[in-house]
């Protein structure tokens, strides 16, 4: 046997083997993605399509067509609300997150004392920022929870705000501006709990610029201001992509949000076909997001080797 | 005047000025936010260790004015602590060991190989990052209860194997991230390390367990750390394929009702943040601990793992 083994394998091209390899490598994963996520991805997208009745202990589904799809759009308004809300966020959110950790991030790259312990914590939201622990944080758990999380936001409430502007003289600002910074102000602890990784990576691409390059700005007499944006945005600017991408799945894939739990909902309902109807829009609209954004900003990112 | 005489000392004390001024504007933006980072901890930490009347005494904010540990005993046993604690920990390090060995194997097949398809089922791997779980759970539930062929099923639900099956062919949580940081992390290695293995009669496979791997140590611990978290905070899959068992973010979810069962309304809401503080509290301590600990794997390790870039 070993010896009819060998024999097949001298035959082989040492591509072709190397190709073999390369299936050996995957095959578990592979075996594993057919099972755990193609086969339920199918069924979902088949399920989105149809009629879905339980029948002791089978799923029986017929086909209806775009029902459920039209259900979810045009029928359910929560969904619908939802989905608007998220998008919303998402759009005012990203940019949001995107400045506050390449700002922390510049701040943490130079170096003091106790700079250690400073990424520490702003790192350690990643460590507890996805569970249902955040969500009695966030207080957005229950009803009762609330209180917590109303304690907590009076510390940037909207009257702080506005009193900060009315002592620094500015009076009758435009209600759409105030209430635009009243939101910033209110969701800055989201803000700084959605950043840590994103920090991170800035932290990792600031690293990679060579100090020379800030000697030598100097040497020319660059201010601090100019130097960042002639020198660190551009050299940083790769990974806005990627923090961007990040972040955009981050805050659509995010258990916590409210699209996730109405999809919840439906199904400890029973309604599978409206379920993976409404999981699939919002699939879609994820996709077009992540490429809208890769799009766009891939025009103005500079590589510095392709 | 001064300036005038010596231009290089008004210089130079310009730059002191501007430099104490930087320091000071870093300090104080750091401490600021810092202090909003910490809040919900310090806030938990607070909350965990008072009697519950005094969250209805306005003079108590950070400082309680009556100690107790009852609250946090009280907790314990309504989320059964040391049981819960025992069967997390055991599922999510055994999960997250046998995750993070599956996606190192593939993402290696995917950063060294070259096959037919690669391509598609790179794309694959990019898809599992982007569906969110909610998309596939549902099929999944059914699955798993009807698990196996024709007639011969088994109800998987409610056993450990919901989890551990897909763990092990590199389709847990968040699996699809790992793929890509461990095929970041190997085509970053040198190609010379495996050439001069081959040379020298050593499988792919051998030259990937004695070669990669050993190279591969720092990026390991740091997936494994984050497979943990991950792991930890997951309640979504775990709650879809448990109903009786135990985890820690699952008990904690329905620590309400474990607690004040019958007599929820005689508690004001207010007061019963103590005990929902103090299950938080209680939830993250292994991660906390471990994070102090092993900090810098988690900070440093995702600025080598070559994630960036």
């Amino acid at each position: 046997m070993a010896d009819g083994q060998k024999k097949v394998r001298r035959g082989l091209s040492y591509q072709r083997r190397k190709e073999l390899y390369g299936y050996g490598f995957i095959g578990l994963w592979l075996v594993g993605t057919a099972i755990f996520f193609i086969l339920p991805l199918v069924k979902s997208l088949i399920f989105s399509f149809s009629k879905v009745t339980i029948d002791t202990g089978e799923t029986v589904t017929r086909w209806v067509g775009l029902d459920k799809y039209r259900y979810a759009l045009f029928s359910d308004r929560l969904y619908t609300e939802y989905l608007g809300d998220t998008l919303l966020e998402t759009l005012w959110k990203t940019p949001l997150v995107l400045i506050f950790s390449l700002f922390i991030a510049v701040l943490l790259n130079h170096k003091f004392r106790g700079r250690t312990v400073a990424r520490a914590i702003f790192f350690l939201p990643v460590i507890i920022a996805t569970g249902p622990v955040y969500a009695i944080i966030s207080g957005d758990m229950g009803t009762s929870g609330s209180t917590g999380a109303e304690q907590f936001s009076t510390m940037f409430s909207t009257d702080l705000v506005g009193k900060l502007l009315e002592f620094l003289g500015i009076y009758g600002l435009s209600s759409g501006m105030s209430s635009m910074i009243s939101t910033v102000a209110d969701n800055i602890f989201g803000i700084v709990w959605s950043s840590g990784i994103q920090i991170l990576l800035f932290l990792a691409a600031l690293q990679n610029i060579p100090p020379q390059a800030r000697e030598a700005a100097i040497m020319e007499g660059a201010t601090e201001w100019e130097y960042f944006w002639k020198i660190i945005f551009p050299c940083v600017s790769p990974f806005i992509l990627a923090n961007l991408i990040f972040t955009v799945i981050d805050a659509f894939t995010n258990p916590m949000n409210k699209v996730m739990g109405r999809i919840h909902d439906m199904k400890e309902e029973w309604l599978f076909g409206e379920a993976s109807a409404m999981a699939w829009i919002y699939f879609g609209i994820i996709l077009a997001s992540v490429g809208i954004v890769t799009v766009i900003v891939n025009k103005f990112i500079y590589y510095e080797v392709d | 005047m001064a300036e005038g005489q010596s231009p290089d000392k008004g210089y130079i004390r310009r730059k002191n000025a501007a430099n104490i001024a930087g320091a000071l504007f870093r300090y104080t933006v750091l401490f600021g936010l810092g202090f909003v980072v910490m809040y919900p901890l310090l806030y938990m930490i607070s909350c965990s260790f008072r009697e519950h009347g005094d969250m209805s005494d306005p003079t108590v904010i950070w400082i309680p004015r009556h100690y107790t540990l009852s609250v946090i005993r009280e907790t314990m046993q309504a989320m059964d602590f040391w049981d819960t604690l025992q069967n997390t920990l055991v599922m999510n390090i055994g999960c997250s060991l046998v995750q993070v060995a599956s996606c190192a194997v593939t993402g290696y097949g995917f950063a060294r190989f070259s096959f037919k398809g690669k391509g598609l089922l790179f794309g694959v791997v990019i898809m599992m990052i982007l569906v969110p779980t909610q998309v596939i759970a549902l099929p999944l539930y059914t699955q798993f209860r009807y698990f196996g062929i024709g007639n011969f099923t088994v109800n998987l639900i409610d056993s450990m194997l919901t989890m551990y099956l897909p763990a092990m062919t590199g389709n847990g949580i968040r699996s699809g991230l790992m793929i890509l940081i461990f095929r970041q992390f190997f085509k970053g290695l040198p190609r010379e390390l495996e050439d001069a293995a081959y040379i020298d009669g050593c499988g792919p496979f051998m030259t990937f367990v004695r070669i990669m791997v050993p190279n591969a140590a720092s990026a390991f611990l740091t997936v494994f750390l984050f497979s943990v978290v991950f792991y930890w905070n997951d309640h979504y899959v775990s709650s879809t394929f448990f109903t009786s068992t135990k985890t820690l973010s699952l008990m904690l979810e329905n620590l309400d009702s474990q607690l004040f069962g019958s007599s929820a309304s005689e508690i004001s809401p207010r007061e019963k943040i103590v005990w929902k503080e103090a299950g938080c509290l209680l939830s993250i301590s292994p991660m906390l601990i471990m994070y102090v600990f092993l900090q810098k794997y988690f900070t440093e390790g995702i600025e080598r793992s070559g994630l960036v870039g």
